[in-house]
């Protein structure tokens, strides 16, 4: 009896530990199960074409939030970079590379708005993001005049769709900048450095480190990878527009979240991240293969968000009492 | 069956994981009686506390109250049995009024609406039942850590508590508040409360227990009758070795002054001028809220100075950040290890490299195996006992957890060390260890600076020692005159009014 129960326990603890990773097989199984379509070769790097902008955004919203912060702002911000990126190329005229570099250059800008208002400041994350939520919305809107802007430039446009190796360029931008959140995270200073402040901001000041620049660094982080998203976003569909992003900001939030991060910061990592968001997009698209229609895939995707975040919190609870 | 005692816990066992923290445990205490309750850290007496105030439960054994076994499942149904425990981190609410806080749990009122008038005239009562002066409108913020304290007594009475339990209450206390949480005590005790009294503080133990119940590694040691028993006879009980000397002895020669402090003034203290020699421990001794605190913040450039300078090896620093602070070797072992000291959720290394980190990184990305070997030499230098150095600080005790604190200023030629009470809420085993690792500073030359509210600590440890009132130093003294009167004096105002 007690050996039946403590391997029941011991099951329970490894789903409770590794929740996410279930979740995301138990997904890809009953997906495929479900749809033909789904495990074809096309329909896998659709899906991945999809979640990179999102994938990309998360990657900078895991840094923030594990320094205890939130941003509000990469859903604009990525409006922001589409509109700019086909503003240098189209109106402006610029080339290519120096586009792409100013788009995520104001990227940067913006972020470290944001992170001067937190760190700096002291201004609350949520408000002080938020705000520019708002203003960069607005900027967008302002230089677009309202419209998209069409692009014609073949070479951003071939960006959107062609493949290295046969994979699809924007997945392997997102990849790359997956491998390099790992790697921070991992190996550098800045890293330790963001986790140790998400878990105990006194005590790392109070080890003679400057926690100013990190808190300002990972918002300057975020923006710049918004705007990339942003840039991905007029590849793909060949504008700039000011709408795109549209409460995307909450999408990140949730794959970090589903990703086992702790919205107090300290807890979180890259690879939990890259599952929520391909756990977000797997949902999204199995139930576009079905036409089941957008109102009700709202709802699941919440419910999903709910049982994830309750796991995990059964998980704690049972570290906590030793078993 | 006669009703013999209020409590009785009867072979209680509790595992946690594989570990068993307790095994087959016995704990009686009768109405009226205040029983000590002590043992090293992870010895048991929390989770044994735990069990009876309901937040664990028991794996095994069995509780009576007043000769009725009882199953107390949760905190709220030991609270409504009169069991009240006030742990060292108060469950107290820092933004409402101490009135609020004291009747948080049954708050007068009328149909939804607060009696305020009711609510500030009984806390109040309470509050001078036990001969304490607290306005119950004063924010809870604003008090005092000893002040707080006498808020949680204050509402495990107004719960009607018939057992209380403290856990360490006198590790945040100064030694005049400990008389007065003594007064208060006693004057339970003739109110028939059962007192269950954690400390590590031996001298306590005797002048306010009447019997002790010693733990060692979650079995019984022993009890014994506080009359009838001494110190040694306690202390090989919780460690089954005798300690000949709390103290370790120093042979270091004192060298030529390195720190400086002239006229330092900040929001607290006022003026306060010192310097601290090569080798030498310096004592800052005063109550809790005299000001010794802030001194050191300062000093580390945690606080910002309002006046004065600060000079270190000659040269004026007026350290404006603890990163400049450390730049020019100057660390901080802060009071607060949990909130400020450490950080729990992460391993024993990270912890302790924090400060030097740069030192064993290039270009930002750390040099693994440095890191190891760093913190790996520093736990067996500092005998920080842990799996290994990639477990997290919060599974260490206390004791140990305090070690990975210091750590951090080992071996990165620090000037300068500040302990801002060191030992405080550390088992005496640790103590010890930890007093050797002050002298072992002092004999690389470091000028060490010891706040402590333990008069015998500051006695046997100190060279020299300050002492603070109201934010003002009334006086250094040396070592021949450091006594517990010439501190006592100073530390109350020279005028020797009540204080």
């Amino acid at each position: 009896m007690g050996n039946i129960k403590s391997k029941f326990k011991k099951g329970l603890h490894l789903f409770l530990k590794y929740n996410t990773e279930f979740i995301i097989v138990i997904l890809i199984i009953a997906s495929a199960l479900v749809s033909d379509a789904f495990f074809t070769e096309r329909n896998i790097f659709n899906l991945l074409r999809q979640v990179s902008g999102i994938g990309i955004i998360s990657m900078g919203m895991l840094l923030v939030i594990l320094t205890g912060g939130i941003d509000l702002s990469v859903g604009s911000q990525l409006a922001l970079g589409s509109v700019l990126s086909a503003y240098f190329l189209n109106i402006s005229g610029y080339s290519l590379p120096l586009a792409l570099f100013l788009t995520i250059l104001v990227g940067v800008l913006f972020g470290s708005l944001s992170g001067y208002l937190v760190s700096r400041r002291d201004m609350a994350p949520f408000v002080s993001t938020l705000a520019l939520m708002t203003i960069t919305r607005g900027v967008a809107f302002i230089i677009s005049e309202g419209s998209p802007i069409i692009i014609e430039n073949q070479s951003l446009l071939g960006f959107g769709t062609n493949y290295l190796l046969s994979i699809p360029l924007p997945v392997i931008l997102m990849l790359f900048l997956f491998i390099i959140i790992i790697f921070i995270l991992r190996f550098t200073v800045f890293g330790r450095m963001v986790k140790a402040i998400g878990s105990n901001e006194i005590a790392v000041r109070l080890s003679g480190i400057n926690k100013t620049i990190y808190k300002f660094s990972v918002y300057a982080i975020s923006g710049g990878f918004a705007a990339m998203a942003g840039i991905i976003s007029t590849a793909r569909t060949g504008v700039g527009s000011p709408l795109v992003g549209n409460g995307l900001e909450l999408d990140a939030i949730a794959a970090v979240v589903i990703g086992g991060a702790s919205l107090k910061g300290g807890k979180g990592t890259a690879i939990k991240t890259l599952l929520g968001v391909l756990i977000l997009g797997i949902i999204g698209n199995i139930m576009n293969l079905k036409n089941v229609p957008a109102y009700p895939q709202q709802v699941i995707k919440g419910l999903i968000i709910i049982f994830a975040v309750l796991f995990q919190g059964f998980q704690s609870k049972m570290q906590d009492e030793g078993v | 069956m006669s009703v013999k005692y209020r409590v009785e816990m009867n072979n209680i066992s509790k595992s946690f994981g594989g570990v068993k923290a307790l095994d087959n445990v016995d704990l009686h205490v009768k109405s009226g009686e205040i029983l000590a309750l002590v043992g090293e850290n992870g010895a048991g007496k929390s989770t044994l506390m735990k069990i009876l105030s309901g937040a664990y439960r028991k794996d095994k054994g069995s509780v009576m109250l007043d000769g009725e076994e009882v199953q107390i499942n949760s905190p709220h149904i030991g609270r409504e049995l009169g069991i009240s425990i006030i742990y060292q981190e108060f469950a107290l609410v820092p933004d409402l009024t101490v009135a609020e806080n004291i009747f948080l749990g049954d708050i007068y009122q009328k149909n939804g609406i607060i009696k305020w008038n009711t609510l500030y005239e009984e806390a109040g009562k309470l509050i001078e039942s036990l001969g304490f002066e607290i306005n119950p409108r004063t924010k809870l913020k604003n008090l005092s850590i000893a002040y707080q304290q006498v808020v949680e007594i204050c509402k495990a009475l107004s719960e009607e508590a018939k057992v209380l339990i403290l856990d360490e209450p006198t590790a945040v206390l100064a030694p005049n508040e400990v008389k007065l949480l003594f007064r208060t005590l006693k004057t339970l005790k003739e109110r028939g409360v059962s007192i269950i009294y954690i400390s590590h503080r031996l001298e306590e133990i005797f002048e306010i227990a009447d019997r002790a119940e010693v733990l060692k590694d979650g079995k019984l040691s022993g009890v014994v009758n506080v009359e009838e028993t001494n110190r040694n006879e306690v202390i090989n009980l919780m460690i089954g070795r005798e300690l000949k000397d709390m103290f370790p002895k120093r042979d270091t020669e004192i060298g030529k002054d390195l720190l400086t402090v002239n006229n330092l003034s900040n929001d607290v203290v006022e003026d306060i001028s010192f310097s601290v020699k090569e080798g030498e421990v310096f004592g800052i001794a005063g109550l809790v809220g005299s000001g010794r605190t802030e001194i050191a913040r300062s000093i580390f450039g945690a606080d910002k100075m309002d006046n004065g300078e600060i000079i270190l090896n000659d040269k004026n620093i007026n350290t404006k950040s603890p990163k400049q602070a450390l730049q020019n070797g100057i660390g901080m072992v802060p009071e607060d290890r949990k909130e400020q000291g450490v950080i729990l959720t992460m391993d024993v290394k990270t912890n302790i490299t924090m400060p030097m980190i740069k030192n064993i990184s290039r270009i930002g990305v750390i040099n693994r195996n440095q890191e190891k070997d760093h913190s790996q030499n520093l736990v067996d230098l500092l005998n920080i006992k842990t799996t290994n150095i990639h477990t997290d600080v919060k599974n260490l005790s206390g004791g140990n957890q305090q070690k990975v604190s210091l750590a951090k200023w080992f071996g990165i030629n620090c000037d300068i060390v500040i302990l801002d009470e060191p030992t405080r809420g550390v088992d005496v085993g640790a103590k010890v260890e930890i007093y050797k690792l002050i002298n072992e500073l002092a004999r690389q030359k470091i000028g060490v600076i010891m706040i402590s509210s333990e008069m015998t600590e500051i006695i046997a440890m100190c060279d020299r020692a300050a002492v603070m009132y109201r934010g003002n130093m009334t006086g250094i003294l040396n070592k021949n005159e450091l006594t517990e009167e010439n501190i006592m004096r100073l530390a109350i105002g020279e005028d020797g009014n009540n204080g």
